[in-house]
């Protein structure tokens, strides 16, 4: 699934770019991607890299929609302001506050171990 | 300092009836129909008729019928208004709000409220594409259903301030509990702690009795001037403060266990010129355990974090006292409003709570859609 919005950020994770997008006026960060800044309102922005990894902010284990994924919500260590979800894929059950580093999948998306 | 908004409609507008389709989890018939049925009981409880009605209302996330259709099904004569608001749980109670402001601005007199969904036999939650942009960041992975989203956010809750499944599941059983007093719920054999612990995983923290019930069924009130109210057979219900939006982030705020209640709830409040030590029953929007726990403290009743505790403290402010979309149904939002309504006329029966005369009925709190809506009604006195 991708829209107009994020298909950018799905081209740039493909190349194995872990980025966000960047304010060019006010350097806000931000993420999902949108084109207007929702603090100065310029529409000028950048793609910027950021270190591929957060911090668990929460997670669930599913039974339901996607049975035994566990998609955790990750808070970006260096734009923390920003959230990623994705599916975490580590052996043992994640934790709040502990450290996810991103995993580049096949099909464009990241997720976390 | 909250803004003072829609001050100048207080009490100008009021609930003159309340109507309801029987609820089920296989309807058998169209949302058109459901919605036929809901209305014209809503009006024959007013003391109105089909020609009296010169608006109607709804909202709805391309499930339903339109106004634009039950109109004309009803042979209603020319409606001067109309609202087909695009919008799930989080937008309830603003087609209330929106309805009492046509109302308050001449813009029609009678206008009816509803809405119908066959939502366990047709359109179930989380089965359908995301219609929302922030899907294209959540649905490949498959985080798809607002179960799962509520069950994150609740899990932040549980992490950040210690809240626990026994809070959960004290919600599940109180709201079961008043169930067992009212004929039109769906669930009502009661049910005890050990049975909501037990019950199957449905997206870890939530189990099943976390969830609100899939429904089929509709629910419509009929609002109009306060004037008009008190010459029709119900003692009026008045619309006190009406409140929408909230939420300034879109995607995910910097705390997950805030909701978009806390941005509305002083605005809701000033409109009253009530705060919540005012509110003697609270429909608090259920469509999970958690959204309680949250809207209780964003709702002002206890501090940030310990609404859990006072959920489950047996001293809360009485709430979802028909059972709640736990419990009784849920028709996204609309059976609360009428619950209230029938709580403050007095004939809530087995499950009135004495001397009820100022409520709150909460929509969804904005996690899913950044957006909320609340109303405070009050007994005209």
């Amino acid at each position: 699934m991708s829209d107009r919005d994020s298909a950018g950020w799905r081209s740039a994770v493909a190349n194995g770019d872990f980025v966000i997008q960047q304010c060019s006026t006010c350097d806000t960060r931000r993420f999902p991607p949108r084109e207007f800044c929702s603090v100065c309102h310029s529409r000028t922005w950048q793609w910027q890299p950021v270190e591929p990894t957060g911090t668990i902010e929460s997670w669930i284990v599913d039974h339901t929609f996607a049975p035994g994924t566990t998609i955790v919500m990750v808070r970006l260590t260096n734009a923390p302001t920003c959230v990623m979800y994705g599916r975490w894929l580590a052996e043992t059950a994640p934790s709040a506050g502990q450290t996810a580093h991103a995993v580049f999948t096949d099909d464009a998306l990241i997720d976390w171990h | 300092m909250a803004k003072r908004l829609l001050g100048g409609i207080r009490d100008r507008t009021a609930i003159a009836g309340v109507g309801y389709t029987s609820f089920s989890k296989d309807s058998g018939v169209s949302t058109l129909t459901l919605a036929c049925e809901a209305i014209l009981a809503a009006l024959d409880d007013a003391g109105l008729t089909p020609d009296d009605v010169d608006g109607l209302a709804t909202h709805r996330v391309g499930d339903s019928a339109p106004p634009s259709t039950v109109g004309p099904a009803l042979g209603l004569p020319a409606p001067s208004w109309y609202l087909d608001q695009f919008g799930g749980g989080s937008v309830s109670h603003s087609v209330i709000a929106q309805a009492a402001l046509a109302v308050a601005a001449g813009m029609a007199d009678v206008v009816v409220c509803y809405r119908a969904i066959n939502a366990r036999s047709e359109f179930r939650m989380g089965r359908a594409a995301n219609p929302a942009p922030e899907a294209a960041f959540q649905a490949p992975y498959g985080y798809v259903a607002p179960a799962q989203m509520y069950a994150m956010y609740a899990r932040a809750h549980m992490t950040k301030y210690g809240t626990q499944p026994e809070h959960f599941g004290a919600i599940a059983v109180t709201e079961r509990a008043a169930a067992a007093k009212n004929p039109r719920a769906l669930m009502r054999t009661p049910i005890t702690l050990d049975d909501y612990l037990a019950s199957r995983w449905i997206a870890e923290p939530f189990r099943l009795l976390d969830c609100c019930l899939e429904t089929d069924g509709a629910c419509a009130v009929v609002v109009t001037t306060t004037e008009r109210a008190r010459d029709l057979p119900h003692p009026p219900v008045l619309i006190t403060a009406a409140a929408f939006g909230g939420g300034s982030h879109p995607f995910d705020g910097p705390d997950m266990t805030v909701s978009a209640a806390a941005e509305l709830s002083p605005r809701l409040y000033s409109m009253a010129g009530l705060g919540p030590a005012d509110v003697d029953v609270a429909q608090i929007y259920d469509c999970f355990t958690y959204s309680v726990v949250v809207q209780f403290e964003d709702y002002g009743f206890c501090a940030k974090g310990e609404g859990g505790l006072y959920a489950a403290s047996g001293s809360a402010v009485p709430y979802n006292t028909h059972g709640g979309f736990l419990s009784e149904g849920y028709v996204h939002g609309i059976n609360h409003i009428a619950e209230a309504v029938s709580q403050l006329r007095g004939d809530a029966g087995d499950r009135q709570v004495p001397g009820a005369e100022v409520a709150l009925s909460t929509a969804q709190p904005g996690y899913v859609l950044a957006a909320t809506s609340a109303l405070i009604l009050r007994k005209d006195t």
